[in-house]
């Protein structure tokens, strides 16, 4: 997963305030939230010095539509269908223990994670534990997912 | 093609080591001939040094070579983290099966996962189609 | 059920429209490929001319009637119901009968038959396992579901806190796959090409107290440390890929591993088996006959020869056939084309769902029901537990079960 500082780094650095933003900083912390897209940095798109920046920006930010409240996307062209997620997920545990946590297809409506047509669908995000008030920095679904198609923004 | 336009570009030996993608599986089950299965079948992970020994670019075209067969492919980086120059990867396929040995021993057993090529740009060229293959 | 590989999951539902798949549920890409079909389904034909099914039969029964040595081969992708059909089939022409286990899983699956090496099955797996090594095996693109229905992720009777906490996962291979990175770094163990046995060697060594060295110059503090926590392990279970398979001359280091493992501990091993039912067909032959593959039968004795000069790669290389009767596989595509070769140079017989390359060369091809969505039957796990697959709907194609039913009975 692309973080804040690698994004900074590909931006033109010169707070140009042209996208709107105080700084570069400001703009590739929105950007790694899918708030604004590259194409939002005007000298990126337009100035020839920053074309690999903008070009690797490109294929490091893949568009989304799909950003849910909790900021969980999942990439479907990554995605392999295995399930792991679907398992290890702890609300899927608690709620679905016979079904997802042992393993199986959910059986239940209240969980987050469901592979369909091969791809994992995030549902139910407000119960994940990265949401809410008492919210907990949980990584299961990142750590065994295999081909990093699960990120959070 | 003539191998002619080859000669001059630097050639290397590589140990290739085959493995399974369930990308290229999954495009198998929708069609041995499509086009998605051609993409991620024909292709060779090579390290970066030997890469930049073969004076090509990622993405263009080589010729794998053995005394089994010949075959055009793409090349790509590995992407592993650890280096592993002289060794190469493939995915399992009707195109690195070209270039696996027929020698078994008697065994009936052949050597997939580990064989001998030399590598090759060929530039320009483009990847062998799996109805050239056979 | 899916038959997309050999851990046949169960727990599928699908969407349907008229006769087509719409949706599946809860099966991994791959699987939902499969079971959608594929998009050039294989035509009946007989010298490349469309023909009905029962020219074909009859064309299909001439040449195996006119051989001398059929081959008949495949059998990964059929209902065991099928396979012994097949296995009828070869002992009334004479025939050699070999399936893809003959270049894969074959040796593994023998000596589990032959009660050499103890075994489990997935379930076991999933409620008792605490200690999981996957060899020479990537799961997460062979078999998308296997750590998390059986043996990674699951909570199970004996296994209720979770992966972190209940097991370990080690993977040992020679590159860095994509099963080993979530398995994680500390519990991967990266070989050279080859290198197998030796390590094999070093852990039996540790195991049994002494240093272990590798010519690798492996850290053996990390093989000590990877024998203490197999020792110290309540039930282990180790699985083999083909990465194993292929490195090993001969099994005896393994079974010298998994004996000195079971002195301290209670280790299974299961072959990561990857046609849906390869393992049925070693069991069902091997119910027959006491061979699991490579076969040769004498058409009008009872005799049998069996053994590696009888393999599909040998009798190819050697060219000691002159036609042969291909069921749910594309070895075109899956033997090095030197030794594939002569399959183009004989008369072909396919029995197939799809295109492939082997049906392109075929002077018969007989277009079959696929498994497990249009025809049902029985199979075998890779674990060696008899599953029932049941038909989603019915279809205007035979089952292979039916097809080489009906060109028996033309013989």
């Amino acid at each position: 997963m692309a973080s804040v500082m690698e994004i900074y780094q590909l931006l033109p650095k010169t707070n140009c305030k042209e996208c709107g933003k105080s700084t570069c900083m400001a703009f590739a912390v929105d950007l790694l939230a899918r708030k604004v897209t590259v194409d939002d940095c005007p000298p990126l798109v337009n100035e020839a010095k920053y074309k690999s920046g903008y070009e690797k920006l490109s294929s490091m930010i893949t568009p989304v539509d799909g950003v849910t409240d909790t900021g969980l996307i999942v990439h479907d062209e990554k995605c392999i269908g295995c399930g792991n997620c679907v398992v290890a997920c702890p609300v899927n545990v608690a709620n679905d223990p016979l079904g997802a946590g042992s393993g199986k297809a959910p059986t239940s409506d209240k969980v987050i994670f469901k592979v369909e047509d091969g791809v994992v669908k995030a549902r139910n995000v407000q119960e994940c534990r990265r949401f809410g008030e008492n919210r907990i920095l949980c990584v299961a679904c990142i750590d065994t997912c295999p081909t990093k198609a699960i990120e959070f923004v | 093609m003539g191998f002619g336009q080859f000669l001059a570009a630097p050639e290397i030996k590589l140990k290739v080591v085959t493995y399974r993608d369930v990308f290229q599986n999954t495009a198998q089950e929708s069609s041995r001939f499509g086009e998605d299965y051609e993409t991620l079948s024909a292709v060779i992970r090579l390290d970066l040094k030997d890469i930049s020994k073969l004076s090509i670019k990622e993405g263009e075209t080589v010729i794998l070579r053995n005394g089994s067969g010949k075959v055009v492919v793409q090349a790509q980086k590995s992407g592993y983290e650890q280096a592993h120059p002289g060794i190469a990867y493939m995915v399992n396929s009707p195109w690195s099966n070209v270039l696996v040995p027929e020698d078994t021993g008697g065994t009936g057993v052949p050597k997939f996962k580990d064989f001998e090529v030399t590598v090759q740009s060929a530039r320009g060229a483009s990847v062998t189609g799996i109805k050239e293959i056979f | 059920m899916c038959t997309g590989c050999a851990l046949l999951c169960d727990d599928i539902e699908v969407e349907t429209e008229g006769d087509k798949v719409t949706v599946v549920h809860a099966a991994c890409r791959k699987g939902v490929a499969r079971m959608k079909g594929c998009s050039e389904p294989l035509e009946c034909t007989v010298d490349a001319e469309g023909a009905d099914m029962d020219t074909a039969i009859a064309k299909a029964a001439s040449i195996l009637r006119d051989a001398k040595n059929p081959l008949i081969f495949g059998h990964g992708n059929s209902s065991s119901e099928a396979q012994k059909i097949s296995i009828g089939l070869a002992r009334k022409t004479g025939a050699y009968i070999d399936d893809t286990s003959s270049f894969c899983q074959g040796p593994i699956v023998e000596a589990i038959l032959q009660e050499r090496l103890r075994t489990c099955t997935l379930d076991d797996v999933r409620h008792k396992a605490d200690v999981i090594v996957f060899w020479g095996a990537d799961p997460s693109n062979s078999h998308p579901r296997h750590l998390s229905r059986y043996s990674y992720f699951p909570r199970g009777k004996e296994r209720q806190r979770g992966w972190e906490e209940d097991r370990k996962a080690i993977t040992i291979d020679i590159r860095k796959s994509e099963t080993a990175i979530i398995c994680k770094d500390e519990r991967f163990y990266q070989l050279p090409a080859g290198g197998d046995a030796e390590f094999m060697a070093a852990l039996t060594n540790a195991l049994s107290g002494k240093v272990p060295k590798t010519s690798f110059d492996l850290d053996s503090k990390r093989i000590l440390g990877l024998s203490n926590i197999m020792k110290k392990a309540k039930f282990g279970a180790i699985f083999v890929g083909l990465g194993l398979v292929y490195s090993l001359e001969e099994l005896d280091p393994l079974f010298a591993l998994m004996d000195k493992l079971n002195e301290f501990s209670d280790f299974h091993l299961i072959p990561m088996v990857g046609q849906y039912n390869m393992r049925g067909f070693n069991h069902n032959l091997f119910a027959e006959t006491g061979y699991i593959n490579r076969l040769k039968f004498d058409g009008d004795s009872k005799e049998l020869a069996h053994g590696p000069e009888n393999s599909v790669v040998e009798v190819l290389r050697n060219k000691n056939i002159d036609a042969a009767l291909i069921i749910g596989s594309d070895p075109l595509s899956s033997l090095p084309l030197s030794i594939a070769r002569h399959l183009a140079d004989i008369p072909l017989i396919t029995i197939d769902p799809c295109n492939n390359l082997t049906t392109s060369r075929s002077a018969v091809t007989i277009p079959c029901a696929l498994g497990g969505v249009e025809s049902g039957g029985t199979a075998i796990r890779m674990d060696g537990v008899e599953v029932e697959l049941k038909k989603i709907f019915d279809s205007d194609r035979l089952s292979d079960q039916e097809i080489l039913k009906r060109i028996t009975e033309a013989i």
